[in-house]
Parts: C-alpha cells; structure tokens; sequence
C-alpha cells in the first residue's frame, strides 16, 4: 500500500474531558432518593395528615378546655366513639377530637420551636467549639456540669419558677438541651476539621469563619438532619412526660401530654380517652423520627451515587 | 551556583509536634537547605521521614518550634504580620497530595478555583473573575462547562488539574508540590508532571517537589535532598547525587529503584541501613559541603572516606 492514502487524525483532547453524567445537583438528588423511598413517602402522608389536622381542625372548633357548656349535662358524658363523636366525649362533656387536635396543634408548637431553637444554637455553637481550643477548654467543663444535673429537675425548677405557658415550657426544655446538640456537633466538626481541603483552604488564606460555614457546615447537613429527626418526637414525648408529671403546661391549654394525664384516671373505665391520644402522640413520634431518618440519609451525598 | 538568587533560606528548622501531655515527637531537626529561584528541589525519604512537615512548615500549615524560614530574605515562621502572612499566602501555594479530598465536595469547581481570588478579591468585577478562572481551567486542559460540576464528577487526573489550577490562578513564585502524583493513576502522571513542568517554563515557578519516587524525582528536578528521620543526610545536583551517592542511606535507597529489567532485578542486591555504620558518640556530624553543591551530613572520621572515594 501506498504512503498517500494514509492521513493523519487529529485527536480532539478536549473530547476526552467531557463529562457525559446529566449535571448533579445536590437538593434534586436529596428529594429523587427521599421519593424513591415507599416507607418514606407513607411516613411523610401520615406525618403530614396529622400535622395538617392539628392546624385546620382546631381553627372550626375553637376548642378551650376552660370552656365546657355539658359539663352538668350527664348524658354527655363518656360517649363512645361514634359518628356525630368520632373519639367520643371525655368526663366534661367535651368532645375528644377537638381536645386532641387542640393538644397535638400545642404539642407539635412546642417540639418544632424547642428544636429549632436547640438546633441553631447548639450548631453555631458546637462548629466554633470544634474549631477553637480554647473555647473547647471551657465549654467541654460547662457540658460536664450540665451532663450530670438531669435535665427533668432543671426543667421542672424552671417551670415552677417561671409558671406554666407554652413560651415558659419551651424555655425551660431549651435551656440545656443545646449543650448536647453542641457536643455532638463539636465532635463530628472534629472528625471533619483538619482534613486536606480545609488545608487547601487555609493556603489560600480563607479566614475560619468562612472555612466553618462554607468548609464544614455543608458536611453537616446530613449530621443536623439527624439531630433534628430525634430532637422532635424527643421534644413531643418529653413534653407528655413533663405534663403527665403535672409540670407542663398550666391550665387553659390542651396539649397530648396533658390529655393523657387528665384522662388517665379512665384508663379501665373509658379506654378510648387514655389510648386516642397516646396513639396520635406515638404516630407522630414515629412518622415525624422516620421521615427525619430517611431525609437524613437522602441529604448523604454518599447515597447519590447509585 | 552561589550568585543565584535564593527564592527560600530554611536555617536549622525544627518542627516538634505536641503529643497530648508532656510527650513530643520532633519530627524535623537541625534542617538546612536553600532554594533558588526557578529550581526544582526535590524532597526525597521514606514515609514518616519529616518531607511534608518541611513543606507544611514553609506553607505555615505547621509550626515551628526552632530556627528560620526565609521567603526573598524576609522572615515567614512564627509569628509575622498581617501583611507578611498576605504575602506568603500570595506567593506560596501547595499542590496536595490526595486530589480525592483535596477539594471542597460540596462546591463547585467555579467556587474551589476562585477561593483564592475571593480571599483577597484578585479581580476587578465578576466578569473579570469569571475570565480568569475560565484562563485557569484551559491552562490545566479541562473545559468551561466543568465549572458549574462538583470534585466528585472528576477522574483524579482532572481533580489533581483543578487543585493546580487553584494554586495557579494566586499567581505564586514558590509552590510546594507534597507528592501530588502518589495518589494518581500510573498513566496520567506524567500528564500531571508534564503540566507542571509547562508552569515552571512559562512563569519561572520555584518547585519543592516532595516524593517518595526516586524515577519521577530524577526526570524533573534540578537538586535532590535525601531527607532520614527528621535530618537531611545528602543533598546535590540530581545527576551528581545519583552517579556519587556517598551517604549509607542514599546508597540503600538507591538500590531499591527498580529496574524494567528483569536480569537486573534478578541479580539485585538491596543494601540495608540502619543507622548503625555511624559512631557519632565522640565524633558528632555536621552538614558539610563535600564538593562545591553537594552536601553531606557525616562526621569528620567519615568525611574523610568519603573524600578518598571522590578521589580529593
């Protein structure tokens, strides 16, 4: 064969530097691996019918537990569950649907304010405890102090002493629980803080407080989530458990808690008033604690891959 | 070789690491070496020898806890202020080791390559910044549209090239390169080398290329340092040191090279060293200039030998 019919190719090699994968984006991936979940979609109707009620319900019946027009009526009391009382009436007269709806709508308040107050402080708070050791120094012996009052009796001098609402309630569960939400933010910050790309970061003479938010936090996001997904129902059953101790919430305010304290005297006689609440709070618990689980996995970018 | 201008002065440099308690670990002692500008050293010994450490001091990741770093005469260790530390970072940058967790995963590449020009606000407007970094991903070979990608869509190869590219675009004099082939694939090493190289010609960089890989180390430096637990041992221009290695160590790390010959390797002998051909407890050693350029740490019973076999 002849020279002549042979030419050269040019070899493009910039052609070789394409990516061909669709362009990632990490909150479409985190809702495309939430979806993909069926446990995680029933969760999240459930959650989410329970929550929708809690705030729609409560606004068509304006329930007060101060108010009980049936109370001297006999016949009102202790109706089964039924059509016109879908969770029957209680010892009052009142109708346990509303008073639940009413309760969940106070209870759900509570955890929700409680965890994104503990969450925000307990995050900024526990990146620069990682960071910094000197504030490790001091902050490690507040953590020893608080760690070791149990937490029920600070919540419970502190409701004696500032009263009974729902501002006073979520202030007295605040008060120490971002302490532990700093601790295990300090230490997942610690695993994170000395590895190369934040080297890389500091050669290029980034300041700390731009590595920590723009460096560390994004890593976090997966770690935040599952502090979140525990601290709700935490937050929910501390609550009945703080009420049922009769340290809640103080008069003229329904919530779970306090609805399975005032009804538990009924446990044997009236079932349903014990176990309707009770069964809505663990619901909540579960579907709210799964659904946070599974987002908490979704927003891994470890999970994205496949 | 003495009139050249020195780009780093390292004088008797020690790097001692805290170990929780009273317990410490000096993982560099007693090193001195210069640098000129628009050389390559090279940094070679075993791992836990002290390489990087040198690197991360000079770069201020570590701490020093005796002697000087010099940058163009100026010292840059320990404390210095606010416009020196501007300086250095402008000036010194560092290519990583491990492209895989070199970079940001939850940035961009626009952001990671940017970060610098962000820090000190290197450009006149976005249009400017944007210019600039698409000028750094062509001059590493990657293309406009990866700058809306994250790390973790790249082969190494391409992450080593974003984390030069990053180093690139601060538009340093000195760059401390901490072996930034080990970590990648066989066949895309030299690409990475070959780009380095390309750097140096263009803009006169100044190399501290730490290795562990005496092949690689011979095709781009100009001068080697054999570095042992803590202490530079040798020092000299590459093909002195290779065809005079004089120093014990740098005889056996020699002879670990492998060969791509297969009658070579069979009739290969490794030498060892562990430190106990030296008698230093009357004697002590000292860095001596042997030759004009080359360097050895050894005493003056041993300097002695050394200067027969060179044959002065």
């Amino acid at each position: 064969m002849e020279d002549n019919r042979f030419t050269f190719v040019q070899v493009d090699d910039s052609l070789s530097e394409h990516i061909a994968a669709p362009k990632y984006s990490y909150w479409g991936s985190v809702f495309r691996k939430f979806f993909s979940s069926k446990v995680a979609i029933a969760m999240l109707v459930i959650s989410g019918f329970v929550v929708l009620m809690s705030i729609v319900q409560p606004m068509f019946s304006n329930y007060d537990p101060m108010i009980a027009p049936n109370v001297n009526n006999h016949s009102m009391w202790f109706i089964g569950p039924s059509l016109e009382y879908l969770f029957g009436t209680d010892n009052i007269g009142n109708s346990l649907f509303d008073a639940v709806w009413s309760g969940t709508r106070n209870s759900l308040f509570i955890s929700i304010v409680a965890t994104i107050i503990t969450t925000t402080i307990g995050t900024i708070v526990g990146l620069f405890w990682g960071f910094s050791k000197r504030f490790d120094a001091i902050m490690i012996e507040i953590y020893n102090i608080i760690a070791n009052i149990p937490t029920t009796l600070i919540a419970m001098i502190m409701v004696y002493a500032l009263g009974g609402g729902i501002w006073q309630l979520i202030f007295a569960v605040c008060v120490t629980s971002w302490v532990g939400t700093a601790y295990f933010i300090r230490v997942q910050v610690m695993i994170i803080r000395d590895r190369e790309y934040n080297m890389a970061s500091r050669c290029l003479g980034t300041p700390i407080t731009k590595i920590v938010f723009n460096n560390v936090l994004p890593y976090l996001i997966s770690v935040i989530m599952t502090s979140v997904s525990r601290d709700v129902p935490a937050f929910i059953s501390y609550e009945v458990f703080l009420s049922y101790l009769g340290v809640g919430l103080g008069y003229g305010k329904a919530s779970l808690g306090k609805l399975i304290s005032n009804y538990s005297p009924y446990m044997t006689s009236s079932p349903y008033l014990f176990w309707i609440p009770l069964s809505i709070s663990a619901i909540l618990s579960v579907s709210l604690y799964i659904v946070g689980q599974k987002l908490a996995d979704a927003s891994d970018p470890k999970t994205h891959m496949n | 070789m003495e009139n050249r201008e020195k780009i780093i002065e390292v004088k008797n440099l020690e790097v001692t690491f805290q170990l929780g308690g009273k317990k410490t670990l000096t993982a560099v002692k007693n090193v001195s070496f210069d640098i000129y500008k628009g050389e390559t050293l090279s940094l070679v010994g075993e791992s836990g020898s002290g390489k990087t450490t040198i690197g991360r001091a000079i770069i201020r990741l570590n701490e020093t806890t005796d002697g000087e770093i010099l940058f163009k005469g100026k010292k840059i260790n320990g404390k210095i202020d606010k416009e020196t530390k501007k300086d250095v970072v402008r000036n010194i940058q560092m290519i990583f080791q491990d492209p895989a967790s070199s970079l940001n995963e939850r940035a961009t590449i626009d952001y990671c390559i940017s970060e610098g020009l962000y820090n000190f606000h290197l450009y006149e407007d976005e249009e400017d910044r944007e210019r600039k970094v698409s000028q750094a991903l062509a001059d590493v070979g990657l293309l406009e549209e990866h700058k809306s990608r994250y790390p973790h869509e790249f082969s190494g190869g391409q992450r080593q090239r974003v984390g030069i590219a990053r180093a690139m675009i601060m538009e340093p004099q000195f760059i401390v390169a901490d072996e930034p082939i080990s970590a990648l694939d066989v066949s895309i090493r030299a690409q990475v080398l070959n780009l380095m190289k390309k750097f140096q010609r263009e803009r006169g960089l100044t190399y501290l290329f730490i290795a562990h890989d005496l092949s690689v180390v011979r095709h781009i430096s100009d001068r080697i340092a054999v570095i042992h637990k803590g202490t530079i041992v040798e020092m000299a221009e590459t093909e002195e040191l290779f065809n005079n290695p004089l120093h014990p160590y740098t005889i056996s790390l020699l002879s670990a090279v492998p060969m791509p010959d297969p009658e070579i390797e069979k009739n290969k002998v490794l030498i060892k060293y562990d430190g106990s051909e030296h008698d230093y407890s009357v004697d002590k050693p000292d860095f001596v200039e042997i030759t004009p350029g080359h360097f050895v740490h050894a005493n003056q019973k041993e300097l002695e030998e050394y200067r027969k076999q060179l044959g002065i």
